[in-house]
């Protein structure tokens, strides 16, 4: 009996320890920690509750191969570091499309236009004859300062040729010279729009050229990360473009948490009211879950949206249902007349099936959901499993645990079961 | 103990009807589709000051100009319109949409703060129709696959024509909802989706467990008929039925008093859909399979 009673207070104190963990982290030195749903990089936000935007990009290509896509992706990282978002996020979507988050921006318009350009650039003379390209430059800054000797500042590109390219550009420079007034100058075209077309009264022989213009903070920045990430493979063209401002997402999510606390809690009367012991054994169960379910949101850094609340709290309801399947179980066991132990030996080993089939299939439905499903639907579905799993192991384990502790203390009155006396002499149905 | 068994045809009857009348909605109106499917753009203004619907659409019609697609201009609460606006027919490609979408939404918010002074861009939606189509198909597909899954698992763990039978509850529930949401108007976005997923993998729990039972009181039973193994079954299982049932309302429940619109929106349907399960799985599933079953004896018994 002394056992049960240190069995229990011990997986008392370790819940307890548990939701500490849970809420607050664990903190082992400045690197190594684990932190909490309450610390700041504990649960990601989804876009949905911080705000932020997406925006969606399909090849306009028939049949882009995997290599292709690859380097697509790369390419939008560069460029989303040189426009600065370095919080943003690329991964592909299906076949042809790339997803591309960014975090806490509202009006992605300007980025996604330039993130969506091609970035074909070339040099050329008066003609139209090529003279550099893309493949000539080694890399691209954004500069501000003076651009010529009449030392007015302003923005511009700084490019660096390759040795290759700096001979072409010598080379070219040489040329254009004696092509005559209106005619001595190399048009720097982006995507076949000209963004500067300088004169050239000498030949330049240097490996670093500038592009100046009607430029400002934003597009030098955004012309110097395209020429940096390189020509994309073929065009793309916006298929989605979504924004969210960051006040929706914190009034959703207050509003979702009290709805969890309260609903919570019914569910705990709930189950004190109907089953009594076991109810209560079960809520605090369902706190060993919370715990374990909030310890592995904040340490695998689960993007959280607002579905994906919504999917937690249906898990906690769900969650009891293992419990509801064993209970009625047992409390049929009992009313047969058997000894509250073996009653409640039975109820868990004949119900457990009924719990692994039914909670399996719900599985298969957060699976496809995580699989198949995209964005919010996708957070969903992660959440859904997540609990689904938890509270199976934490129905089966730990609330067996706690009643085997119970009978083991010897609190065997039936009323404690939710046997009321009229009902046990009845006897079955 | 309830006959539910003997009351069998009025169950069906009941379920029959709901049935024909969704099915009958599904194919001639379909669904009501949000941008999501629909492909277009959604946009959601905070207006601080006060605003008539009819004023909005006057000013969004304005900023379309013609060839414009109609429009849907909604209040919802705390002060937030929301604007619905379809693609110009004439638009050949993606490109092309992208720019149509980002000049019409900035004419729309120029000419809104014109009028109203202080006006903040919520939300914003901006879908391709080819990319609204990909995603009607993948939520398709995502159904019927999980439908097959789960027919898979239960015949295996089962039998099949429990596997069959729990499958027809769900369709019978799938359908039944859809059916109420393509009556009703509502619009659908991909969280409709989600929820009709989670539908699916929630009623299956209660008609496993009575499966289950079923399962458990054929083993020791062999001079009963299968109507009254079922019957039995289900009214051993009720009790958890119906409990399951209100500690998930529960919870669902809150959120949908408390939430948020958009998480409104995301748990009607799963706890309208909660509720079908329930009743197909006490009402529906035990049913059908007991008289699939017994039929089966009858007719052997008949050949002999």
């Amino acid at each position: 009996m002394s056992r049960s009673i240190i069995k229990f207070t011990a997986i008392i104190a370790v819940i307890a320890a548990l939701l500490f963990v849970a809420l607050y982290g664990l903190d082992f030195t400045e690197t190594v920690r684990f932190p909490g749903v309450l610390d700041p990089d504990g649960v990601v936000q989804g876009l949905d509750l911080k705000g932020g935007s997406v925006i969606v990009f399909e090849a306009q290509v028939a049949d882009p191969t995997d290599e292709q896509m690859n380097t697509v992706t790369n390419m939008m990282r560069t460029r989303l570091d040189g426009l600065g978002y370095s919080e943003a996020t690329v991964t592909r979507q299906g076949v042809k499309k790339v997803r591309i988050e960014i975090p806490s921006v509202s009006n992605p318009e300007k980025a996604a236009e330039s993130l969506g350009a091609t970035a074909q650039l070339k040099f050329v003379d008066y003609e139209g004859t090529e003279v550099l390209n893309g493949n000539d430059v080694k890399t691209a800054a954004a500069q501000y300062g003076p651009v010529d000797q009449m030392g007015a500042s302003q923005h511009f590109v700084s490019l660096t040729l390759t040795p290759d390219g700096a001979k072409k550009f010598a080379d070219a420079t040489a040329r254009v010279v004696g092509y005559g007034s209106g005619n001595n100058y190399i048009a720097i075209m982006m995507d076949d729009i000209i963004i500067s077309a300088p004169r050239v009264s000498e030949r330049i022989d240097s490996e670093e050229c500038i592009i100046s213009g009607d430029f400002d903070a934003e597009t030098a920045k955004a012309l110097a990360s395209n020429i940096r990430s390189g020509q994309l493979p073929f065009s793309l063209a916006q298929v989605e473009l979504r924004a969210i401002s960051a006040t929706l997402g914190d009034t959703a999510l207050k509003t979702s948490l009290i709805a969890g606390l309260i609903g919570i809690i019914l569910v705990m009367l709930f189950m004190l009211l109907l089953y009594r012991l076991p109810g209560f054994l079960a809520s605090i169960a369902l706190l060993a879950y919370m715990a374990v379910e909030g310890i592995i949101l904040a340490n695998l850094h689960i993007n959280l949206t607002l579905p994906g609340i919504a999917g937690i709290i249906l898990a906690i309801g769900m969650a009891v249902d293992a419990n509801v399947v064993i209970f009625e179980r047992i409390k049929e066991e009992l009313r047969l007349g058997k000894t509250v132990r073996s009653a409640v030996d039975a109820g868990f080993n004949r119900a457990l099936s009924a719990v692994i089939d039914s909670n399996i299939t719900t599985i298969i439905a957060a699976l496809i959901l995580m699989w198949l499903g995209t964005g919010t639907i996708k957070g969903f579905g992660t959440t859904l499993l997540i609990g689904v799993v938890i509270s199976m192991v934490s129905a089966i384990f730990i609330t067996r645990f706690l009643l085997k502790q119970m009978i083991g203390m010897n609190v065997k009155n039936l009323w404690l079961y939710g046997i009321n006396k009229s009902k046990k002499e009845e006897g079955a149905n | 103990m309830i006959n539910i068994l003997g009351r069998k045809k009025i169950y069906f009857a009941i379920s029959l009807v709901l049935m024909i009348a969704s099915a009958v909605s599904l194919i001639v109106q379909g669904f009501n589709l949000d941008t999501d499917f629909a492909g277009g753009m959604a946009v959601t203004y905070e207006i601080k000051n006060e605003f008539e619907v009819k004023d909005i659409e006057a000013i969004v019609s304005d900023a379309l100009g013609t060839n414009q697609k109609a429009s849907s201009v909604q209040k919802s609460e705390n002060g937030e319109v929301v604007i619905k606006f379809g693609y110009d027919n004439n638009l050949k490609n993606d490109e092309e949409r992208a720019t149509f979408a980002a000049e019409k939404i900035e004419a729309i918010q120029t000419h809104l703060a014109e009028k109203y002074g202080e006006v903040e861009l919520k939300n914003k939606d901006i879908v391709s129709p080819s990319t609204g189509k990909e995603l009607a198909r993948s939520a398709v597909w995502m159904s019927i696959l999980a439908a097959l899954a789960i027919l898979v698992y239960i015949t295996f763990r089962f039998e099949f024509v429990s596997g069959v039978c729990a499958v027809l509850a769900l369709v019978h529930d799938v359908l039944i909802l859809c059916g109420i949401y393509s009556i009703a108007r509502v619009a659908i976005d991909t969280t409709f989706i989600a929820a009709v997923l989670t539908v699916l993998g929630y009623s299956i729990n209660a008609t496993i467990v009575v499966f289950d039972r079923i399962r458990e009181n054929t083993r020791h039973a062999k001079k009963q008929t299968y109507s009254e193994i079922a019957n039995t079954s289900i009214n051993q299982t009720i009790g958890r039925s119906i409990n399951t049932t209100i500690t998930t309302l529960l919870t669902i429940g809150m959120v949908y008093i408390l939430g948020v619109t958009s998480i409104k929106e995301f748990a009607l349907p799963i706890i309208i859909g909660i509720l079908i399960g329930t009743y197909s799985s006490i009402f529906i599933a035990g049913s059908v399979w007991a008289t699939w079953k017994d039929s089966a004896v009858k007719a052997k018994s008949n050949r002999k």
